[in-house]
């Protein structure tokens, strides 16, 4: 008996751990059901990415961003600029126009390439938990400093803190996933 | 000129490091528990923390496998909850002086020392003859993986409202999958020996069912 469960228990673990990618992508899929309602998330874009996908990065007022320091700058995919939005109350960049991806991170670096450099990003990639964003657009989340233990790029998919990492995220057609400092 | 800190380490490399240390940890104190004097609990208590501290940061290549779960398990069954609760927070704050230490860190000391109430609640009911079920303890290992992994992802709460807790929780359902499989197999493996261990050097259990032998 006991060695029956020596053996089976090192055959199901060694099983579930080459099966845990497939099973952590069909749970990435339900997850992202959740958080498919995009209406409210395109507020504040310019409307000709209503049906679209976006990216926005938003700088901490401490850090801004050495060319995207005022109001929040709209990027179209093809590289020309829509204009700037000042009533946000934030300042960064936002990128759209885009359609047709579902992997978070290719969409990030495809649509953060078309600020040309500017929206830079920088992450390292632990073969457990995937890839980790420490660098936007030049602004390492170590540089941020003050009364907080430490800060962090946070992901926010449609408006909603994302609970999965952007290497796991699942896009639908119409999602705006966007960056900014969080504290803790 | 050589520099071996110039050598990297594949993922599976560093595994199959790891685990050898881990096997080398394992066995110098099997080895040297034989030479103690029984009676002597806490000295085990402090060598199965060290083991469960070393197993945990070793294995981090892997998921959520590690052994603290069923070494909580195995002292709450064994030496009571307050020493669980004691190795349990010792082992939480000590390794993650290595894997990072911060909020987190009180969530997992609290789980693990719910799962060390857990076996001191159930003690008698994971014993058949006197002796340690091991098919039982797998199966109450196997729950509490899920049971710890909510209990720590409660602290999302300081950063994401309650309405994404069920969400965030089905993310990490794969997660508590591989801590619970591990958790057998480390039940399977380790039950038994430490069990063994435990035993030989229990005063304490004695001390709390019946009277304290007088000393002539």
């Amino acid at each position: 008996m006991s060695d029956k469960l020596r053996l089976g228990s090192i055959a199901l673990l060694a099983t579930v751990l080459l099966l845990l990618p497939f099973i952590r992508d069909s749970v990435n899929e339900e997850v992202a059901r959740f958080v498919s309602d995009s209406e409210s998330s395109h507020v504040g874009l310019p409307n000709e990415w209503d049906e679209n996908q976006a990216i926005c990065i938003y700088f901490p007022v401490e850090h801004p961003h050495p060319v995207y320091s005022s109001g929040v700058s709209m990027i179209n995919a093809d590289g020309s600029m829509i204009g700037v939005n000042y009533d946000l109350n934030l300042t960064g960049a936002c990128v759209g126009g885009f359609e047709g991806y579902t992997d978070g991170m290719n969409f990030m670096m495809d649509a953060t390439r078309v600020a040309g450099g500017h929206l830079a990003v920088g992450y390292f990639v632990n073969p457990n938990w995937g890839e980790f964003v420490h660098t936007i657009g030049g602004l390492n989340d170590q540089e941020v400093q003050g009364d907080f233990n430490g800060a962090y790029w946070s992901l926010t998919h449609n408006g909603r803190y994302s609970v999965v990492g952007i290497g796991s995220l699942v896009m639908e057609e119409g999602d705006v996933i966007s960056w900014n400092i969080e504290t803790w | 000129m050589l520099d071996a800190h110039a050598i990297v380490l594949s993922p599976f490399e560093t595994l199959v490091l790891n685990l050898s240390l881990l096997a080398v940890v394992a066995w110098s104190m099997w080895k040297a528990e034989k030479s103690l004097d029984s009676g002597n609990d806490l000295t085990i208590l402090a060598l199965i923390t060290i083991f469960a501290i070393t197993g945990r940061i070793l294995l981090e290549p892997l998921p959520n496998v590690q052994p603290v779960t069923v070494v909580v398990l195995l002292v709450g069954i064994h030496y009571g909850a307050t020493r669980s609760i004691g190795v349990a927070t010792i082992i939480a704050i000590t390794s993650n002086l290595v894997m990072g230490h911060g909020l987190w860190t009180f969530y997992q000391a609290l789980g693990w020392a719910l799962v060390g109430i857990t076996g001191a609640v159930l003690s008698q009911s994971l014993r058949v003859d006197d002796k340690i079920s091991v098919p039982r303890v797998a199966g109450v290992s196997f729950v509490v993986a899920f049971a710890f992994d909510w209990v720590v992802s409660v602290s999302v709460l300081h950063t994401l409202p309650l309405e994404t807790l069920p969400v965030y929780i089905l993310a990490g359902l794969p997660f508590d999958l591989v801590h619970g499989v591990g958790n057998v197999a480390f039940a399977a493996w380790l039950a038994e020996p430490i069990s063994d261990i435990m035993t030989r050097h229990s005063t304490s259990r004695e001390v709390v069912v019946s009277p304290v032998k007088s000393s002539s």
